[in-house]
């Protein structure tokens, strides 16, 4: 009895507390469209936009549009992040795993320890983000042994100014045109970079730090970098990427969606619908593996490798 | 052979596990509902004996509100042959002498060669109901055991003893109760999820087992919860540092907490 009231209490105190939060929001975005359109009409700000439209200038023998590799990088990067991200909250939210797996020591990976019990969904977790890191490994060498990773990478400093000016137009709501297909404006180049050199080895650097593959007995190792600093990392850096792919699906559909999703996932340039489509058979397969995601089907493939008890 | 296995629902142990304090029943809706582990071990007990040989019948059985139709579902998805559920207004509440009485009931009436339970169950833990129900029927009980062997006309299995382990045999029809030292229970697949749905799962009041809420057993009433009292929280220890006298602070608190 004595939890539903407390319950009750907590979703009173949610809802008061959205009632202020809301128009206080509202508020703070109508200021922040007001603000950016008053300094847009100043001779200062129009100065600036016109010496900063937005973006830098790409280095000359920067390529020009998506190899179909790059589709399937990306494809494959979305598709483990998404499971990757559910399943690492179904570990947190600590209820009672299913099963629990504890890995054949025989064969391909073969330690001197015993290996550690975890739970299925640890598994799936630890299965994906192998998975994950492979594909990051090989979308690492590709992009800097075709030269796309100029499109991603800052290479000059003329890119912080460019992104505050296309922030700026971004929050006038008077959008700046883009042509993905050629060049990102330097808010994007900064975002991508962000996540990609910065995010994405944090996540693995602290996840690998909580991972039964970290070396449990190096001292000074350890000492140096605390399993307390990962794991107040590793949440936080889920929350960048959760809040990223928001923001930039909602981006992707809101400028141009059937141009943007032609350059990603049809590799072409255009107003067709092919890379609609591509992209909607991408977004069925993430719910069927999100929905197959279950232990009864899960068991079979643990067992391979592992074996399964309660 | 039949073999009725008998299971209990219980909140799952994994999470807090509370009391409803008006009316002292275990709030069943705090947590999630589980087939008690034991159980489940007791089920695998038959499920094993079932595989090696043809012929035999499990049959699982049990007690409790209409949720347990979700537990004996499981039960039927690992691989029994079909389930009795016993659902009552009148057994809200029951205690163990009620509970074995309507579950020797359903023995009687299933004609089990044997009836396997777990020893005893993590919400209630009273460890008493499969000693019980073999008194009602009158059967030969073995009780905790550890490993057991059914062959047909006996069962045997040892037991640990306070100074060692006993060796223990019965002729069936018996009942045995299991500890967790048996193999814990296998994972229903596929199959048996499907097929689960289609074996038949009877449903029993009293009055189907000639029963009735209010019987007595032996000549007394049932047990009541009379109250129930919210576990007063903890209170933080008291903290001794050494400032050269923590020897005698240390004797002086275990003198007044009356320790040595």
């Amino acid at each position: 009895m004595s939890v539903s009231i407390g319950k009750k209490k907590k979703a009173t105190r949610t809802w008061r507390s959205l009632i202020w939060a809301i128009p206080t929001a509202l508020l703070v975005l109508l200021v922040l469209v007001l603000g950016a359109q008053w300094l847009r009409a100043l001779p200062a700000g129009a100065s600036f936009l016109r010496d900063y439209p937005g973006a830098s200038a790409l280095p000359g023998g920067a390529p020009v549009g998506f190899p179909a590799w790059l589709g399937w990088q990306h494809f494959l990067n979305a598709f483990f992040l998404l499971l990757i991200i559910r399943t690492g909250w179904i570990v947190r939210s600590g209820r009672r795993p299913a099963a629990f797996w504890t890995r054949n020591n025989k064969g391909l990976i073969r330690t001197k320890n015993a290996p550690t019990r975890i739970s299925l969904d640890l598994w799936l977790h630890l299965s994906l983000d192998a998975l994950w890191v492979l594909n990051g490994i090989v979308f690492y060498v590709l992009i800097f042994a075709t030269g796309q990773w100029l499109r991603i990478v800052p290479t000059s400093w003329d890119v912080f100014p460019n992104a505050l000016s296309a922030a700026l137009q971004y929050a006038s709501l008077s959008w700046p045109t883009e042509d993905g297909w050629v060049n990102y404006n330097s808010l994007q180049v900064l975002s991508y970079f962000a996540v990609v050199f910065l995010a994405a080895p944090l996540a693995i650097i602290t996840g690998l730090r909580m991972s039964g593959a970290w070396p449990k007995d190096a001292t000074r190792l350890n000492k140096a970098y605390p399993i307390e600093i990962a794991r107040a990392v590793h949440l936080p850096v889920m929350f960048f990427f959760a809040g990223f792919i928001v923001v930039h699906v909602t981006l992707v559909l809101a400028t141009g969606a059937l141009r943007n999703l032609n350059h990603m996932y049809a590799m072409q340039d255009g107003e067709s619908w092919l890379g609609f489509w591509i992209f909607a058979a991408s977004v069925v397969v993430m719910i069927i593996a999100w929905i197959a995601a279950r232990p009864l089907l899960l068991r079979p493939v643990a067992q391979l490798t592992g074996t399964l008890s309660r | 052979m039949k073999i009725v296995v008998l299971m209990k629902q219980v909140p799952d142990t994994w999470g807090e596990r509370t009391l409803d304090v008006t009316t002292g029943l275990s709030d069943r809706a705090a947590t999630d509902a589980v087939i008690d582990e034991i159980g489940e071990r007791a089920l695998e007990v038959a499920l094993t004996h079932r595989d090696a040989v043809k012929g035999t019948e499990v049959v699982v059985v049990s007690m409790g509100p209409a949720s347990v139709t979700a537990a004996l579902r499981k039960g039927l998805s690992m691989g029994a042959d079909s389930a009795i559920h016993v659902l009552d207004d009148g057994l809200v509440g029951a205690d163990a002498w009620l509970t074995s009485k309507v579950l020797a009931a359903v023995v009687a009436r299933s004609g089990a060669d044997v009836v396997v339970a777990g020893n005893e169950s993590t919400d209630g833990r009273g460890g008493v109901v499969p000693a019980m129900i073999a008194e009602h029927l009158g059967l030969p009980h073995l009780s905790f055991l550890n490993d057991v062997t059914l062959t047909p006309g006996e069962v045997s299995g040892s037991r640990s003893t306070d100074t060692g382990t006993l060796q223990a045999h019965a002729a069936l029809p018996a009942v045995i109760s299991i500890t967790e030292g048996l193999p814990e229970a296998r994972f229903p697949n596929f199959k048996g999820i499907m097929t689960a749905k289609k074996k038949p799962l009877e449903v029993l009041s009293l009055a189907d087992l000639g029963l009735a809420a209010a019987s007595t057993v032996a000549g007394n009433g049932r047990s009541v919860v009379v109250s129930t009292v919210q576990r007063p929280a903890r209170t933080a220890g008291t903290k001794t540092i050494d400032e050269g006298n923590a020897g005698v602070e240390l004797a002086e608190f275990l003198v007044a907490g009356r320790l040595i």
